[in-house]
């Protein structure tokens, strides 16, 4: 029996067969003979999660526009087809030619979330090579790369090399050097001193870690001769325009979670927002021009037949032609019913005309993210939100036929109080009595309000990456004074979960290379989709810790000193260590920091040649 | 004006459900420049229809879907247009227009013809248990319908049956009142010829309905 033979008679035995199938429109084929780098991107979730991630759709489209290499897809197995692959004898395997990745030449991981670190080890077994960088003496190079990799010290035992920053230009630079290093026939580790020089390529095992008698960092500093920077710059693409982007998608068969054309308008984000990592690391903002996006929709709606255009960044209401580019998609589409919706929506910007815009053609859900209840956090965390902002916004949108509005917090930011937590119900509060002030022959019936508090979790490149999580015994007893506040609210609803989770995951955010110990034991003793609730074992997580000798809480709970050498410090995510404090500072006093469009915030980008010109 | 499309759904394609064949058909169509047209309502979609389900792990070449158009086309060029929409695995053969008059597919159809591979080492006895089976007048057998679990004859739902050497040749009723899968009679040749080790590869080969003579046609060509 064939490889693909064995794969087929697993497909009636098991949950949503579809997520293995793999030969959906718009996959790319190629001859193996044809083509010298074979590359397999993992992205370490099931099907349906990773099929909804636009880095990967660009990736994969970048490098398959190269005659030379093949790039395919591999998703995590759910558990089921894991235990049912493991008992046939089953490698893992790339879903468009069905083969088994470690005959790959270059395997890359996406680091989205860092609870998918344990799908990542078991993977690593599942393709039968060995867990450990250092054990490997064939097979592809693990290359991970996406925001994570950001603090990538907890993998770094398990990885051969990281790439910081934009993958576009950086993922075909060292594709070129992985031809010319296989052409030569030199040892395995060599490769990894051609590629050392490379903006954005990190590799761990090149530099020496040394610490300190209390457990602090001492030192990470690079080996004599293997060419390491001494401080990692990340990869920038300064030209969105000109950047590859995809023409054409995958178009899955069964559903996924994000089941709509992506459109990436621009990347960055200059609010600056102090808990929200995402908006340090991918400085600065670069947009792509309207002209482009236009041609990119209309060739993608041709392309694949999907009806919904998502307009994607970090703060889509940023867009400085925003209110045009809407306007221009809506009267270009309407048509063909392709509705547009805006993700990411902040409750400050023009709302009002951008949502007349879209519900043209249909009528997308309404989600805003207060972040915090009172104003104080709010300037603490430099959400430059009023209240006064939040209450117009639901007003318009309650008036314009809305009537089910989500409301996103967070807990356990720094500095907050019993008072802070109360205010989330005092928002609640305002804005269900926007909707009944509304005369009810105005206002669209079935009035819902969805309060979401997700526990906050510091991370690195931010302002607040030298504080410590907040207790779990705080988060809870402000989880249930929420509670009890929204329960006499008819219409309110408050979402919550346990603290468990994000303790771990602030431990891997803020975590060393000790953190690779307790991941492979966990991996050992089972611990598998840590992200999906009914997977989780928090139980397994606790007795990998104990079996390392490793401490969580020294990661996640314990604030850093101000001096301390922090695991990421030798790599640099575009924003300066001095921004960091600077901000950290004003922080603590509850100063404002404007949105950088208004002016130079010093950030430290334009150290990076042509960045924010 | 309608199009009537038959295509083929093969190879690693059969692990598709007809769920998401159905949203898949609809985005190919929004592939095409074809004059679709939509439903009324809040949420707009093709207005098109099966034959019949292909239940997930069966083979097929003779799937039909039915789409009706704003106006009429060139069948050579709507076949073209839904051949460069669909993937490999996914063939479109044939292509016929019919006005809005033409009886629904599924009220046409009656029966179809499958291939039933068999293989493992107690194919050789579901092959040998076809003589007994057509010797029969009454094998009743559990069908497991939406509401529950039934008892039903099902030998006169079995219109032919021959057997190969390792593959059985079956016309079975397919309609919404009487309607033999030919899952459930293999399921009974393997019980009844006592075969325990065996697998069984469905293949759709043809939808049938009957001409104005009662004669068995294609129903592709009805």
């Amino acid at each position: 029996m064939t490889l693909s033979d064995k794969i087929d008679s697993l497909m009636m035995k098991v949950e949503k067969p579809v997520r293995y199938v793999g030969g959906e429109f718009g996959s790319i084929m190629k001859k193996p003979e044809e083509v010298s780098v074979r590359y397999a991107f993992l992205f370490p979730d099931t099907y349906e999660v990773g099929m909804s991630h636009l880095g990967m759709k660009i990736l994969y489209h970048t490098i398959n526009g190269r005659d030379d290499a093949w790039c395919e897809r591999v998703f995590s197995p759910w558990v089921d087809m894991e235990e049912k692959m493991r008992e046939n004898d089953i490698p893992l395997f790339s879903l468009e030619s069905r083969t088994p990745v470690r005959d790959f030449d270059i395997l890359g991981i996406t680091l989205q979330y860092e609870m998918s670190y344990s799908n990542i080890l078991s993977a690593l077994d599942l393709a039968g090579l060995p867990l450990r960088a250092a054990d490997r003496r064939d097979g592809p190079f693990v290359v991970c790369g996406g925001p994570c990799a950001y603090n990538p010290e907890p993998l770094a035992p398990f990885v051969d090399f990281f790439v910081l920053g934009d993958g576009e230009v950086s993922t075909h630079q060292y594709i070129d050097v992985y031809k010319t290093w296989k052409a030569s026939g030199r040892p395995r580790e060599d490769f990894l001193r051609m590629i050392a020089g490379i903006q954005g390529v990190y590799v761990p095992s090149f530099y020496d870690v040394s610490y300190r008698a209390d457990g602090t960092l001492r030192a990470v500093v690079p080996k004599a001769g293997t060419g390491a920077p001494p401080l990692v710059m990340k990869a920038l693409v300064n030209d969105l325009t000109a950047a590859d982007y995809p023409e054409q998608l995958i178009v899955p068969y069964g559903e996924v979670v994000h089941n709509r054309i992506m459109l990436e308008i621009f990347r960055g984000c200059t609010r600056g927002c102090r808990f929200c990592q995402a908006g340090m690391i991918y400085r600065p903002v670069r947009e792509r021009s309207m002209e482009r996006l236009l041609e990119l929709a209309e060739r993608l709606v041709n392309a694949t037949g999907y009806d919904e255009i998502s307009l994607m960044s970090l703060s889509s209401g940023d867009y400085s032609c925003l209110p045009d580019l809407a306007r221009e998609m809506v009267k270009r589409f309407y048509e063909k019913r392709v509705s547009i919706s805006l993700p990411s929506q902040r409750i400050d910007n023009f709302l009002t005309e951008t949502l007349r815009e879209t519900q043209k053609v249909r009528k997308t859900g309404l989600t805003l993210a207060p972040e915090a209840g009172t104003q104080r956090l709010r300037d603490v965390i430099n959400k430059g939100v009023t209240e006064e902002d939040l209450m117009r916004s639901v007003r318009d949108a309650f008036e314009q036929g809305w009537s089910s509005v989500k409301l996103y917090f967070m807990l356990g930011l720094p500095t907050e109080t019993d008072e802070d937590a109360m205010g989330i119900v005092d928002l609640a509060e305002k804005v269900r009595a926007v909707y009944f002030s509304i005369p009810k022959s105005q206002r669209a019936p079935g009035f819902r309000v969805t309060v979401s508090a997700s526990v906050f979790v510091p991370k690195p490149f931010t302002p607040f990456q030298w504080c410590g999580q907040a207790r779990e015994a705080d988060v809870i007893r402000r989880q249930q004074m929420i509670r009890q506040g929204i329960s006499r609210l008819k219409g309110v609803d408050f979402k919550y979960h346990a603290p468990d989770l994000s303790f771990l995951e602030a431990a891997f955010a803020l975590g060393d290379r000790r953190m690779g110990d307790v991941l492979e034991r966990a991996c050992r003793l089972g611990c598998r989709f840590d992200g999906w609730s009914d997977q989780f074992r928090y139980d397994l997580w606790l007795k990998a810790f104990e079996q390392a000798g490793v401490d969580p809480a020294f990661y996640a709970t314990r604030e850093k000193g101000l001096d301390e050498r922090l695991p990421w410090d030798h790599l640099d995510a575009g924003v300066s260590k001095e921004f960091l404090l600077r901000e950290w500072e004003k922080a603590r006093r509850g100063e404002l920091t404007h949105d950088c469009r208004k002016g130079c915030v010093g950030c430290g980008v334009k150290r990076y040649e042509g960045a924010c010109r | 004006m309608r199009a009537i499309f038959e295509f083929g759904k093969k190879g690693r394609l059969r692990y598709i459900s007809h769920l998401d064949l159905q949203r898949f058909m609809m985005r190919a169509l929004r592939r095409t420049d074809l004059p679709v047209a939509y439903s009324q309502g809040f949420n707009p979609h093709p207005q098109m229809s099966f034959a019949s389900a292909l239940a997930m792990g069966w083979s097929s070449d003779v799937e039909l879907m039915d789409v009706r158009l704003t106006e009429s086309v060139d069948p050579q060029h709507a076949l073209d247009q839904m051949s460069a929409a669909l993937p490999p695995e996914m063939p479109v053969h044939r292509c016929r227009m019919v006005d809005d008059r033409h009886p629904a597919l599924m009220a046409q159809l009656a029966m179809a013809d499958y291939r039933i591979a068999v293989s493992g080492g107690d194919a050789g006895r579901i092959i040998d248990a076809v003589p007994a089976y057509l010797a029969e007048e009454t094998v009743m057998a559990v069908r497991k319908t939406k509401s529950g679990e039934k008892e039903v004859n099902i030998r006169p739902l079995t219109v032919a049956l021959s057997a190969e050497d390792d593959a059985l040749c079956a016309r079975l009723m397919l309609t919404p009142e009487d309607t033999l899968k030919p899952d459930l009679l293999l399921g009974v040749l393997a019980e009844r010829g006592g075969a325990v080790d065996y697998e069984g590869a469905i293949f759709r080969t043809a939808l049938l309905g009957r001409g104005e003579q009662g004669e068995i046609r294609s129903l592709m060509e009805l």
